[in-house]
């Protein structure tokens, strides 16, 4: 780095030039002009944004009976503004409550609202689609692999021979599968094993197949937090008198899930993601839902338009998971450390 | 603990293979279908003019009016579909586990899906014959499969098509560079993007995609056919009530062509049928008297219930693919006999 020191006097922070610098300033400053402009001039003038404007229900619902959108979209509401609330919300635990009350009703008002019966009539879970249908597998997908993440969790830490070892056998099982393996095996190896006439539907297969698969990864990371926490705290609970239950509820726990979190917020944009993989098992999510749009004959052809809109989709989405993520964390924070 | 953990894997060990020795029914699909009062349908959802989604939500295209035909004739409503988007991979599994009833997915009915040694399904009436073409643009001066020595070729990989461009030009020695794609729509876009002088895939298929370049008169499709794909509706095997009502409903639509019944006409038709006993075929076509409906499990009136909610053949392929609509498709073999296509209904009788 001597030739830092080329302009520099007596060794002071100045913005140092040598000719590759400059070089190297031009060429990546005119390759990024370049490209935005290019960009800019395709997105304002060149694009068909009508396939995106046209069908903005149909990414958001999918093909749900359209007297019964009004169902999904209270659904959709209701998360944005509890995302609203939770990341805005600056008051002190007591007055959190609610909150978490309302996030632990999320996932069954979803189901009693979009196949439930509060219309006249219950509505299968296979019209949902789009956007809806997205959300549906993640908040399904999550609900049942944090808690059998976690017992997964206890059971490696367990010291019954049996117990721990088939947890670890599983986890190491399931963490050697790739994610499109596992979703194949849900959507098209479960029928077969079922006795004739009983159906899963494959919205609670695929459910299934990414519980089965993410637990795995959930036990894991809740395997860092839980060997963290000092033996000292364990015993400090039992002489206080907890049982063991206590111990792990009140005191492992909490702490452990603390120091997992921005794993776990990791693995929550990973499922989001992942979703994804389903269109190519038929169901009709956000990508799959524009895999269909796309071979309507009106917008053959618009794989840019249609493909930047899904990006920009999950791009949001993301940014909400990864901002709530920085939420707990910054609410859990009992030592102060982030602050 | 331990011994109790391990009674728990026990008992769920039982449990499960419990499950897997229940007897299954001797119950046709077709009793189920009307008991459930809904048809559940197997479509591809992703081919312009077969099915795809409108911006409306609903499926449209020849596919899913078959099925809606179905509907009406099993059901007698035609709106009583649900459609299943399969893949091309999972639509066998999804129809032989039930999850669907009847598949309408572009499907090419060939000896080994057929057949109990191959995927044991049971094919109704071609719907639609294609064949593989190959597609290049005007400019580029080809006008035989021998033009495209050494040009590159977009394909689709993993399907009979690939299969079949490779057999037909390395049987007439001519090397080519296939470049292989994912799916049809990828397939479209390399051949616009000029990354190939000529796609191939099923001419249904290259003339719907024709349809959406805004210079769709410069491409043309080769003369050559690569291969017969007469595509079919199909049913589980085995299930001989379910396959005859399939195999029957799509003979109704080529019959009402034959015999002139349309969706407009048919009430007229139905009133002359009842009023002149001596017009004995259309009263049995109609179902004013015998029970060939019944003979089949079906309404002795399915005929009317399903010309009367999606129209005859013709008026079904018209809508979808006719020189009108989004993806003109010319009729070609898909003609009735009578006017050199190969579509025929055997009789009602």
């Amino acid at each position: 780095m001597d030739y830092m020191k080329f302009f520099s006097k007596k060794g002071d922070v100045r913005i140092h030039f040598n000719i590759y610098d400059i070089i190297l300033n031009f060429l990546i400053l005119s390759i990024a002009t370049f490209s935005s402009v290019k960009i800019i001039v395709w997105s304002f003038f060149e694009a068909n944004w009508s396939v995106v404007s046209k069908n903005l229900a149909l990414f958001t619902f999918g093909s749900y009976p359209y007297h019964d959108r009004w169902r999904p979209s209270i659904w959709i509401i209701y998360l944005l503004i509890l995302c609203f609330f939770t990341i805005f919300n600056k008051e002190t635990k007591k007055k959190r409550r609610p909150l978490v009350f309302a996030w632990g009703l999320f996932v069954p008002t979803g189901l009693f609202l979009v196949c439930g019966g509060l219309g006249k009539y219950p509505i299968p879970i296979s019209y949902l689609g789009g956007l809806s249908l997205t959300i549906m597998l993640t908040s399904c997908s999550l609900l049942f692999s944090f808690p059998f993440g976690i017992f997964l969790a206890l059971c490696r830490q367990s010291e019954l021979f049996l117990v721990r070892n088939i947890s670890k056998l599983y986890i190491d099982f399931m963490r050697s599968f790739p994610l499109i393996t596992v979703l194949f095996f849900g959507q098209l190896l479960i029928p077969l094993f079922l006795p004739n006439g009983v159906e899963v539907n494959r919205v609670a297969r695929a459910v299934f197949a990414f519980t089965i698969f993410l637990s795995a990864y959930i036990a894991e990371d809740f395997r860092c937090g839980l060997q963290s926490i000092p033996v000292s705290q364990i015993e400090a609970g039992k002489v206080l008198g907890f049982n063991d239950f206590q111990i792990t509820s009140l005191i492992v726990l909490p702490q452990a899930f603390t120091i997992a979190l921005p794993a776990l917020t990791n693995q929550v944009i990973g499922l989001f993601q992942n979703t994804s993989l389903m269109s190519i098992l038929g169901l009709a999510e956000l990508l799959g839902i524009s895999r269909s749009l796309l071979a309507n004959p009106e917008f053959i052809g618009s794989y840019l338009e249609v493909y930047i809109w899904l990006g920009l989709i999950y791009w949001l989405f993301c940014t909400i998971i990864a901002m709530l993520g920085r939420y707990f964390e910054y609410q859990l924070d009992y030592d102060g450390n982030n602050r | 603990m331990k011994r109790l953990f391990n009674s728990i894997i026990t008992l769920a060990l039982l449990t499960l293979s419990g499950c897997a020795t229940t007897t299954p029914r001797n119950e046709s699909r077709l009793d189920i279908i009307s008991r459930r009062n809904s048809l559940v349908c197997g479509i591809s959802g992703k081919i312009p003019g077969f099915s795809f989604l409108d911006s409306n939500g609903q499926y449209s295209g020849l596919d899913v009016d078959i099925c809606k035909a179905f509907a009406a004739a099993f059901i007698g409503d035609s709106s009583k579909v649900e459609y299943r988007p399969l893949t091309a991979a999972e639509r066998f599994t999804a129809l032989r586990t039930g999850e669907i009833d009847v598949l309408s997915r572009n499907t090419t009915f060939n000896l080994s899906r057929d057949s109990i040694g191959g995927n044991g399904l049971s094919f109704g009436p071609v719907v639609f014959h294609d064949g593989q073409g190959v597609m290049v643009s005007k400019k580029s001066g080809i006008n035989s499969l021998y033009d495209l020595a050494s040009k590159s070729i977009c394909v689709g990989s993993g399907t009979t098509t690939e299969q079949n461009i490779n057999d037909a030009l390395e049987s007439l020695s001519i090397p080519y560079t296939p470049i292989k794609y994912q799916d049809l729509n990828q397939v479209v876009s390399g051949y616009r993007q000029g990354r190939c002088q000529a796609m191939t895939s099923d001419r249904s298929q290259l003339a719907a995609a024709r349809s959406s370049f805004p210079d769709s008169t410069d491409h043309v499709i080769l003369d050559e056919t690569l291969s017969k794909e007469p595509l079919s509706p199909a049913s589980v095997g085995g299930d001989q009530k379910l396959s005859d009502a399939v195999r029957w409903v799509i003979y109704a639509l080529i019959s009402a062509e034959e015999k002139g019944i349309t969706k407009d006409n048919i009430k007229m038709k139905l009133q002359l049928a009842k009023d002149n006993p001596q017009l004995k075929p259309l009263r049995r076509f109609l179902g004013v008297e015998g029970d060939l409906g019944k003979k089949i499990g079906l309404s002795n009136d399915f005929v009317f219930k399903v010309i009367s909610s999606t129209g005859n053949y013709g008026e079904i392929y018209n809508k979808n693919l006719g020189s009108n609509s989004n993806v003109p498709i010319p009729r070609g073999l898909n003609k009735l006999y009578k006017k050199g296509g190969i579509q025929i209904s055997p009789p009602f009788n």
